[in-house]
């Protein structure tokens, strides 16, 4: 009798798993070097490969960077590219329990502050800025004053909000905008111009500007454990990709090539770009900053830089009311609001070969 | 079998029309509680659809603190300086001083047009050119407004400018046609000049159609003047949407579209009462 149940139960889940559908999900990503990786890794296969292993789909699909975040907090996609700023105070504060799991990046020149006529630093107080406000633009911005002894006169700087979009054709074909906050590739179109200098670079604050690749807490932890499933895929696929990146020779060219392709970018504009990413081209190298006390210190710097400028919302009447959890279960902020969490155990398990 | 009753010529009570005409505001008000409060139930931090209690919130925020960090927010002042200090009034200002210039420029919009319509020498001239303008999508030239406008208020005026009067021209040039030519000969043999007949005869009569045109494209100037404000300003209902955006902040942006909405609403109501004051013989309006 015994034995005819069991059989029938496994029948019963053979069946059940042959006809339900795989768990699916969906990942966005935006234009931007560290980014453009998820446009091949869909179109090679490799993440086909890696989620066929883990029994799930995975569905890739290019967005533009605002309307990306917009998605991901409305709950419309379970991953997405964002910046540690951006997952700070775009899902994390409007309530979307946000996990990390994939440290690609740092913008290490990526980010620049550029001025006509040679101007210096402490000259700005009073001239014209062009830049995408309330983004990490304002927050390159922001450090550069810092860091010169010049913080005190930022509400000096006339700050115009000006959409990426035209920014580049804002900047140079107005000559009374004396400086421009603005990211690669439009930094190098601009710095083309004769005249045009870079007073401060994200290469100054390195680690700061992070790029990572975050899935929804709840997604993560879905008691089917797809969740998981989903980062190990992720996980797996990113770090063979990144293999592929970090090689030398015609067979990296060709790689870096196809994902250049994703942003209709040639391969020497894009070599260009990752000249001034940080790439953590292997999960020890992503692991070791991620838990890391640099990284508690310049989430420290956003987190403030955010509340400062209103960006945690109204109802935040406190820094630590949008708390970050790190990897090694300390907390910034209330520990009973913690929001965004830094988790290296799926790049971990990659440094391993545990995928 | 009585004839049937046709509902063309039904004449519904006072109270079924009025319950009827706002059916629809209390449908979707009622929609958007329903979902804001279940998102809410979910995640009480939800700032995709905010309540009542946080827009109101949001929106009194808005009206009463500075958008300049320098003004000290500990300061007493009375609840009109604060308003008038406050952003909501700066950015309706602001937005308000660009459109009414805008609108200010629609005017010689209407003279080309009467021009066109009336002197043959001049609609020969710019007629074909117009007409081809008309079909360019201003938004795609924003490179080229910026250079020869710069980035300050004269290339989001330009904007709507490029955007909006080829409209009107042509409107009017078609209007100024409709007048009979009869009534033309007849001033004339009554002693008229060419511009008594442009300014007394053919423009006195279309005008108000003419106001009716440039009502129906307060719609095309808004959308042009929020497209200019939030590619590049320091100030502007515009503006401030943009900056909200980043950071998903609905209970501010909701009640400021509602804002504009009211503003607009009352700019084509008063512009339909002046039209009915000043022309009490015209009755399509």
């Amino acid at each position: 009798m015994l034995r005819r149940t069991f059989l029938l139960l496994i029948l019963l889940a053979g069946s059940s798993t042959a006809f339900a559908e795989k768990p699916s999900f969906t990942v966005g990503w935006s234009v931007y070097a560290g980014w453009t990786p998820y446009h091949y890794l869909a179109r090679s296969g490799i993440l086909r490969k890696w989620a066929d292993k883990y029994g799930i789909t995975i569905k890739v699909q290019r967005f533009d960077y605002a309307p990306s975040l917009d998605a991901f907090v409305a709950k419309n996609i379970d991953a997405c590219t964002m910046t540690n700023m951006e997952a700070l105070d775009m899902p994390a504060a409007s309530g979307v329990p946000t996990t990390a799991i994939l440290i690609g990046d740092y913008s290490n020149g990526n980010d620049a502050l550029l001025v006509r006529n040679g101007l210096q630093i402490k000259d700005l107080s009073g001239k014209k800025l062009l830049l995408v406000q309330k983004t990490v633009s304002e927050y390159l911005f922001d450090r550069a004053m810092t860091m010169n002894g010049l913080r005190d006169q930022i509400k000096q700087v006339r700050l115009i909000n000006t959409s990426d979009s035209d920014i580049a054709t804002a900047f140079l074909s107005d000559a009374s905008s004396s400086a421009v906050v603005t990211w690669k590739p439009l930094v190098s179109q601009i710095l083309k111009q004769k005249g045009i200098t870079s007073l401060f670079s994200s290469s100054q604050i390195p680690g700061e500007i992070l790029d990572l690749t975050v899935v929804r807490t709840d997604v993560l932890n879905r008691p089917d454990g797809a969740g998981q499933r989903l980062a190990k895929a992720l996980t797996g696929a990113w770090y063979e990709l990144m293999g592929q990146m970090s090689g030398t020779g015609p067979s990296a060219d060709k790689v870096l090539a196809a994902i250049a392709e994703g942003s209709e970018d040639t391969l020497e504009s894009y070599k260009q770009q990752l000249s001034t990413t940080k790439m953590f081209y292997t999960p020890q190298s992503a692991v070791q900053f991620g838990s890391s006390a640099d990284l508690k210190q310049k989430m420290a710097l956003v987190r403030q830089f955010c509340f400062d400028h209103g960006l945690l919302g109204s109802n935040s009447q406190s820094v630590d009311d949008v708390a970050i959890a790190f990897p090694d279960a300390s907390v910034q902020g209330k520990p009973d609001r913690v929001r965004l969490r830094f988790d290296t155990s799926y790049m971990q398990m990659a440094t391993q070969g545990k995928l | 079998m009585s004839t049937r009753f046709p509902l063309i010529s039904a004449k519904p009570s006072r109270l079924i029309t009025v319950a009827l005409s706002w059916f629809l505001f209390v449908a979707g008000a009622c929609l958007y509680l329903y979902t804001a409060a279940a998102r809410h139930r979910e995640n009480p931090e939800d700032r995709v659809t905010p309540t009542i209690g946080q827009m109101v919130h949001g929106m009194f925020g808005a009206a009463l603190t500075s958008p300049d960090q320098d003004v000290d927010p500990t300061q007493p002042a009375t609840v009109v300086q604060r308003f008038s200090r406050g952003m909501l009034w700066k950015d309706t200002l602001a937005t308000g001083r660009r459109f009414f210039y805008s609108m200010a420029l629609l005017l010689p919009a209407v003279v080309l047009g009467l021009h066109m319509g009336l002197f043959p020498y001049v609609g020969a001239f710019f007629l074909r050119f117009v007409l081809f303008f008309d079909k360019i999508i201003a938004l795609s030239l924003l490179p080229i407004l910026f250079i020869a406008f710069g980035i300050d208020e004269l290339s989001k005026i330009m904007l709507i400018v490029v955007g909006v009067t080829p409209t009107i021209i042509l409107d009017t040039f078609n209007l100024a046609r409709t007048v009979p030519g009869e009534q033309v000969v007849k001033a004339f043999t009554l002693g008229a000049g060419d511009f008594d007949v442009a300014y007394r005869v053919v423009l006195k009569q279309i005008w108000p159609r003419v106001l009716n045109s440039i009502r129906l494209n307060l719609k095309a100037v808004m959308l042009f003047l929020f497209a200019g404000e939030m590619i590049a300003s320091t100030d502007g209902l515009a503006y401030r949407i943009a900056l909200l955006r980043r950071h998903m902040g609905m209970d501010v942006i909701i009640p400021y579209v509602l804002w504009v909405a009211l503003l607009l609403f009352l700019v084509d109501l008063a512009m339909r009462l002046v039209n009915r004051k000043l022309h009490p013989w015209f009755r399509e309006s």
